[in-house]
């Protein structure tokens, strides 16, 4: 019996940016954009849809007069990731 | 990175992937081991060229080369700290470890002042051990904590010769647990 993947985290550059902030205590969009190879606008749909599911916080916030944006991952986040990599296992051993 | 329907295999590649990309960035950190173990080795060699060779009671001005390692690290660490664009748990122990370890270096040299600075050698021997052992576990760096390790037996060792042998035992407590580390540390980080 297979378990069910979630489908917020089942899509290739929602699991990259959650992948990316499992490993962090937090990141700037510019850090996720350059490692996840992503467009800007592609990037930013992305995130909402993680930040709607609770997944993510985001600041936005000024440096230097220039606009930030922060995310970080929830505890929220971090339980749907466990039981994601969890419902993986169950399809690599079945 | 495209959006599309991708099979668990490829989960797993993009987690693994992702997660490797976030892994410290070792290079960082050698820096500094690179940047201390230079100077306090100079000045140990200085110190020791001063006080045995050329016999001058000003031997300790040897130790005026650490203010440009200071003045480095400071405006290193403030360039970084505003550059960095992702705060990792790794990065924040180190430098947490680092600040008290700077803050220990600097109240010590106070302490010295005032009680002698005859047995100051193994103690800071001492620190370089703690210092190196720790940051050994936090960067998962064998090569940091065998040097710490080494650090508190030449930091035992030490106290059985005199002031002038102290010196070069300093220098090669901060041999091992500095350069060596710092040197495997960076060509990790370039192999990486």
């Amino acid at each position: 019996m297979f378990d069910e993947l979630d489908p917020i985290l089942h899509s290739q550059l929602r699991l990259a940016v959650m992948s990316l902030l499992i490993g962090v205590r937090e990141a700037e969009f510019t850090f996720l954009k350059e490692k996840t190879n992503a467009t800007a606008g592609n990037l930013s749909v992305q995130i909402s849809k993680l930040k709607d599911a609770g997944y993510i916080d985001v600041v936005k916030q000024f440096k230097d007069n220039y606009p930030q944006t922060i995310c970080k991952i929830t505890k929220k986040g971090i339980d749907a990731f466990e039981m994601y990599v969890s419902a993986l296992q169950s399809y690599m051993n079945p | 990175m495209e959006e599309e329907n991708f099979s668990p295999r490829d989960s797993l590649q993009v987690i693994q992937s992702m997660i490797d990309k976030t892994k410290a960035e070792l290079s960082e950190n050698s820096i500094y081991f690179l940047l201390w173990g230079w100077l306090v080795f100079t000045g140990c060699l200085l110190q020791y060229f001063l006080l045995v060779i050329i016999k001058t009671p000003y031997h300790f001005l040897a130790w005026l080369v650490i203010i440009p390692g200071i003045l480095f690290s400071i405006f290193y660490s403030i360039k970084y700290k505003h550059e960095r664009r992702v705060k990792t748990y790794i990065s924040d122990s180190m430098s947490k470890l680092w600040t008290g370890m700077s803050i220990s270096f600097m109240a010590l040299c106070f302490i010295l002042t005032n009680i002698g600075w005859q047995h100051a050698f193994p103690i800071y021997i001492l620190f370089y051990a703690t210092g190196t052992f720790i940051s050994g576990g936090i960067l998962q760096f064998k090569p940091l904590q065998l040097g710490g390790i080494i650090c508190w037996v030449l930091a035992v060792a030490s106290t059985f010769v005199n002031y002038q042998n102290q010196i070069l035992f300093t220098a090669a407590a901060i041999l091992v647990s500095y350069l060596v580390p710092g040197y495997l540390l960076k060509k990790k980080a370039y192999n990486k």
